[in-house]
């Protein structure tokens, strides 16, 4: 799926006559926000759809939009690292767990306030994907993907067998919280409405944020170090610190989803952690197209409607995330956003 | 000193001797995998579905009235014409992109998804099981091992040496391991290099289809059992080494000697989490396993 | 901000008008069934959905419930409650069903349970029977028709006690909640009734191989070996231990209810035989009522019910009396109805205690012989049931 991309980016080179590292640095530097018209339009048509959807969608749908855009956040977390790094994490589940047993623990038996439960989530992420990545980005290639894939594995083991945190039925019992954002402004999660828009907004503000650092230089040493990790370190960019920095800051976002999750379903459970909510969030991105930000969350609203409406009809549900598997593999590597790309825009090119 | 005797006689033999018989029933799942991955660089997250087609594909065999002995010789086959068809069919045109580990593992787990559903329409969510060929229980030194098992432990002991044989002794093995180092070399010297995958397909998933149904009578056939058991084989060609034959065997009699003995003394729980735990320090210790891969002696 | 609770106001006016659509008399009652339907559990799904069909097919055939039918909505919970959680909302909130029943493990209970008492609907289990669903974890809108984990214990080991040879016990649970809750009560009432605990082991769920766990039953020396297990792993340790000649004719092996079923027995070429359990059920329970159910069941699926049929097809009798008492499907007066209710089943008589919701069954005791479960004995409900330790409600 990152053949195109790449291509685009040979093109770019070979365009050049000085077609060196330092040249595609350089011309990613320059053109810094080159997320092309195309990929803006598909945000902001998404937008205006998610916007309106609640008018349509009653309560169930609503809440499943909340709980799309929870998982959208773990497959936008797999984008930056392998849209960006090249890094193919099987794991990034044990950050959505993490953060949502962390807040359920927290709700039950410390406190009430949202800021402080936020606070502990996300800084017990901070510090796990820290030491985690710092071991794991030096591992090259497949072995990434095996040790993440092991480490969620991990996680999830110990939650289902250590039963002080409810073992294997997970916690249940988890309040619907209200937010005070200034002294007198509540926001009650109770009201579906008022929960979809906090969450689509905060999501909206994860996008933007993510975009607008990957779109910095720092960004674009990040693709340089995918393209050709060898030759980085020669123009004085210490790759290790670059991916350690997208890791963190994926594990931020997958946490985010994870820490709302208990507030939105009221549960937790070593569900959360497993191989089936990594992996699906790989596929999320590559239906929405990987590298794009964007096409990631669109792609976890579409697998998520997707499999409640058909999972009505029958159960053979894994026959059909299979071939959804096999047919963008294998004839969408680009996903939605690059199929609209080759319909719509023509001679234009999606680039990260 | 006679209860520490008759401790390690009563207690941890018999635990040893378990574990040695699994640890070989482990590696033969794992020798396939690993050779894939050293000759393609496939992760083939498929290949617990392909040990689950064994088992299924005896079932129905003696189901039909062929005997044991044949669905012995026959499943293996069967089951590797399938991997070779995967291969054919899906591997072969994400080789030539540059993230081909990445696709095809994402690929193979795809199918891994499709043929798990599959059993089920076809043979049906209820256990199924093959009767062992052989009954009875050995008393060896008063530690009892049953018949069966003893041939599980020969057979797969058999399959490992013909696998280790193949490959370093024979002239197909001096062209697989030149391949998992420079295909274009070998294919310069006029060898058809799809010939080499498909062949190294067709032979790691027979591998997986003759484990499932050497298995078959002790763990039963359902469709969730190659999903069960591919986490463990993972961790062995992890541990051993991706693409390491030795390796993989080393690592599958040691991680089922750590799993058995570690739960004489600790929930057994904690026993499996233990074999995770010894993947992931390998992993980061040494991220390329404890032995090199095929053909980087 | 402002714009924000307009958007609420729109929202919250529409659940409004849609609350106060009018309900028509021939309206079918709309009965949501979350259970396994794939994966490890789906054996025990497929008999929960059977039960269901063949109940609603009967009750509708006979004129419903005041006229209205029932109508059945599936939805495959994977028994991964995260998912459990996701369709029981479908069904609540999309589909607009008035009761829910069919999830299977302990963690799909509990969550379900809470969504639906979010939703303010009711939740009836017919086949997990971990004690905390009725227990500590309990709730007002959750209730239990099958019998639990107490309940099997206390008749098997007074059963047992009483009947096998030999004093000794060994227990085996797969380590997760519902294992280990039921081998606790294994072990506690064993205890209490004079037997001696020689020893417990507890593999993890889905173990494929049990020798790690075979040489501290055989260094026990156990007379009776009782098991948690279900499934798949039942299917594997009892052939093991055959295999492992652990199975001797001196030796009695029992165990949860689940753990040996119609879908599972044939897998296990006759390592179940002799295999004890007490349930709320068994098929040669000879009264007109079972009878007719079993050859129903027969003719329509052309396989043997199980308990999970019997207590899912049993439920929807229990449902019909409680609508039809409170001559409506609202949730606090069908609660009403059904709290202190007896209805019949095919196993006979049942009743819900109000206090904690657990249905009163009695139990039989069965015996696997061949490909068949025969009953050797029984212990009424009362004495089974043990105390009620709900305190929320």
């Amino acid at each position: 799926m990152l053949q195109a991309q790449q291509q685009a980016q040979t093109t770019d080179i070979e365009s050049r006559p000085a077609g060196t590292v330092a040249g595609r640095l350089l011309r990613a530097v320059r053109s810094g926000g080159s997320n092309s018209t195309l990929l803006r339009q598909i945000a902001l048509v998404s937008l205006l759809l998610a916007a309106i959807f609640p008018l349509f969608g009653g309560s169930f749908f609503t809440r499943l939009a909340i709980e799309a855009l929870l998982f959208g956040c773990i497959a936008l977390s797999v984008d930056i690292l392998l849209g960006y790094a090249g890094l193919l994490s099987l794991g990034q589940a044990a950050y959505f767990g993490l953060a949502a047993y962390v807040a359920a623990l927290m709700y039950l038996h410390v406190t009430q306030s949202f800021w402080l439960v936020l606070l502990t989530a996300s800084a017990s992420v901070g510090v796990f994907s820290f030491l985690l990545g710092a071991v794991a980005i030096r591992a090259k290639g497949v072995y990434f993907a095996l040790i993440t894939f092991g480490v969620a594995e991990i996680l999830s083991k110990i939650t289902h067998n250590t039963r002080a945190i409810g073992g294997s039925d997970g916690l249940i019992g988890i309040p619907v919280p209200s937010i005070r954002l200034l002294p007198g402004l509540e926001i009650e999660f109770a009201n579906n409405y008022v929960f979809y828009y906090l969450v689509l907004g905060t999501v909206c503000l994860l996008y933007l944020g993510t975009r607008r650092i990957l779109n910095t230089a720092f960004g674009s040493v990040l693709r340089a170090i995918r393209d050709n990790s060898d030759r980085v370190p020669y123009l004085g960019y210490n790759p290790f610190w670059y991916k350690l920095l997208a890791y963190v800051m994926a594990a931020q976002i997958a946490a985010f989803g994870g820490l709302i999750y208990p507030l939105l379903r009221g549960f937790v459970a070593p569900h959360l952690f497993g191989f089936e909510v990594s992996t699906k969030a790989v596929v999320m991105s590559l239906v929405g197209g990987v590298g794009t930000l964007i096409g990631p969350l669109m792609g976890s609203v579409i697998i998520t409607f997707l499999e409640s409406v058909v999972g009505s009809y029958t159960e053979r549900h894994l026959i059909l995330l299979g071939i959804i598997f096999i047919v963008f593999v294998m004839f969408l590597p680009d996903g939605l956003c690059g199929l609209a790309q080759r319909t719509f825009g023509a001679g234009r090119k999606v680039k990260p | 000193m006679e209860d520490l005797l008759a401790y390690l006689h009563f207690v941890v033999l018999p635990q040893f001797i378990d574990a040695l018989i699994i640890g070989v029933a482990l590696a033969l799942v794992a020798l396939g995998l690993t050779m894939i991955f050293g000759l393609l660089d496939v992760i083939n997250l498929a290949h617990g579905e392909l040990y689950m087609l064994g088992g299924y594909a005896a079932f129905t065999l003696l189901g039909w009235g062929a005997g044991y002995w044949s669905a012995l010789v026959l499943v293996p086959v069967l089951v590797g014409l399938v991997g070779w068809a995967l291969e054919e069919l899906g591997i072969r045109p994400l080789l030539p992109r540059a993230d081909r580990a990445i696709v095809t593992l994402l690929f193979t787990f795809g199918v891994s998804l499709i043929f798990r559903d599959i059993a089920q329409v076809i043979w049906g969510t209820e256990t199924r099981s093959v009767a062992a060929p052989l009954t009875g229980i050995a008393n060896l030194a008063q530690v009892f091992v049953p018949i069966y098992r003893i041939f599980v432990f020969g057979a797969g002991v058999l399959a490992i040496a013909v696998t280790w044989w193949l490959v370093y002794r024979t002239q197909i093995g001096a062209v697989l391991r030149a391949t998992a180092v420079d295909p274009s070399m070998v294919a310069s010297f006029g060898i058809p290099i799809r010939l080499v995958y498909g062949f190294t397909f067709l032979y790691g998933c027979g591998l997986a289809g003759l484990a499932g149904v050497l298995l078959s009578p002790i763990y039963a056939v359902f469709p969730t059992m190659g999903h069960d058991f591919l986490v463990m084989a993972f961790a062995v060609v992890i541990v051993g080494g991706m693409g390491s034959i030795i390796g993989a065997v080393v690592a599958a009699l040691l991680l089922a000697q750590v799993q058995g003995l570690a739960s004489l003394w600790i929930p057994p729980v904690w026993a499996e989490t233990l074999v995770y735990g010894v993947m992931l320090l390998v992993l980061v210790i040494r991220p390329a396993g404890l032995f090199n891969r095929l053909g980087e002696a | 901000m402002s714009k924000i609770a307009t958007i609420a106001k729109l929202g919250v006016a529409g659940a409004f008008m849609l609350a106060l659509a009018p309900a028509q008399a021939a309206d079918p009652i709309k009965v949501g069934v979350v259970t396994p339907l794939s994966g490890t559990y789906a054996p025990i799904g497929k008999q929960v959905r059977w039960g269901a069909e063949l109940v609603v097919k009967e009750i509708n055939a006979a004129g419903g419930v005041n006229g209205r039918p029932f109508e059945l909505l599936f939805e495959d919970e994977e028994a991964n409650p995260p998912v459990a959680v996701r369709k029981a909302e479908k069904l609540l909130q999309q589909d607009k069903v008035d009761l829910l029943t069919g999830t299977v493990n302990s963690g799909s209970t509990l969550a379900v349970g809470q969504v639906a008492e979010r939703n303010d609907r009711i939740l009836v289990t017919t086949v997990s029977y971990a004690p905390s669903i009725t227990g500590a974890q309990c709730s007002a809108n959750v209730f239990r028709v099958n019998a639990n984990a107490y309940m099997q214990s206390n008749a098997l080991t007074s059963w047992l006690i009483k009947n096998a040879p030999g004093k000794r016990y060994f227990f085996i649970g797969p380590d997760y909640e519902m294992g280990r809750s039921t081998t606790s009560a294994f072990q506690n009432d064993v205890k209490r009734l004079g037997g001696t605990d020689v020893g417990a082991t507890f593999p993890p769920l889905g173990a494929k191989d049990f020798t790690p766990y075979i040489g501290q039953i055989r260094a026990a020396h156990p007379d009776v070996i009782m098991t948690a297990t279900a499934g798949n792993d039942t299917v594997r340790l009892l052939t093991q231990l055959k295999e492992y000649g652990i199975l001797t004719d001196k030796l009695t092996l029992a165990g949860a209810a689940g753990a040996v079923t119609q879908e599972n027995l044939g897998a296990m070429g006759g390592a179940g035989e002799g295999f004890l359990s007490a349930a709320g059920y068994s098929i040669d329970i000879d009264t007109p009522a079972n009878k007719k159910f079993v050859s129903m069941f027969k003719k329509e699926f052309q396989h043997d019910p199980d308990l999970f049929a019997a207590d899912t097809y049993g439920l929807f009798y229990l449902f019909k009396q409680a609508i039809e008492k409170a001559a409506s499907t609202d949730t606090g007066r069908v609660r009403a109805a059904m709290e202190d209710a007896t209805w019949q089943t095919p196993q006979g008589t049942k009743k819900i205690r109000k206090g904690d919701h657990q249905a009163v069954v009695d139990m039989v005791i069965v015996k696997v012989k061949g490909n068949d479960f025969q009953t050797v004995g029984k212990v009424p409900g009362e004495e089974a049931v043990g105390p009620d330790d709900c305190q929320k409600f």
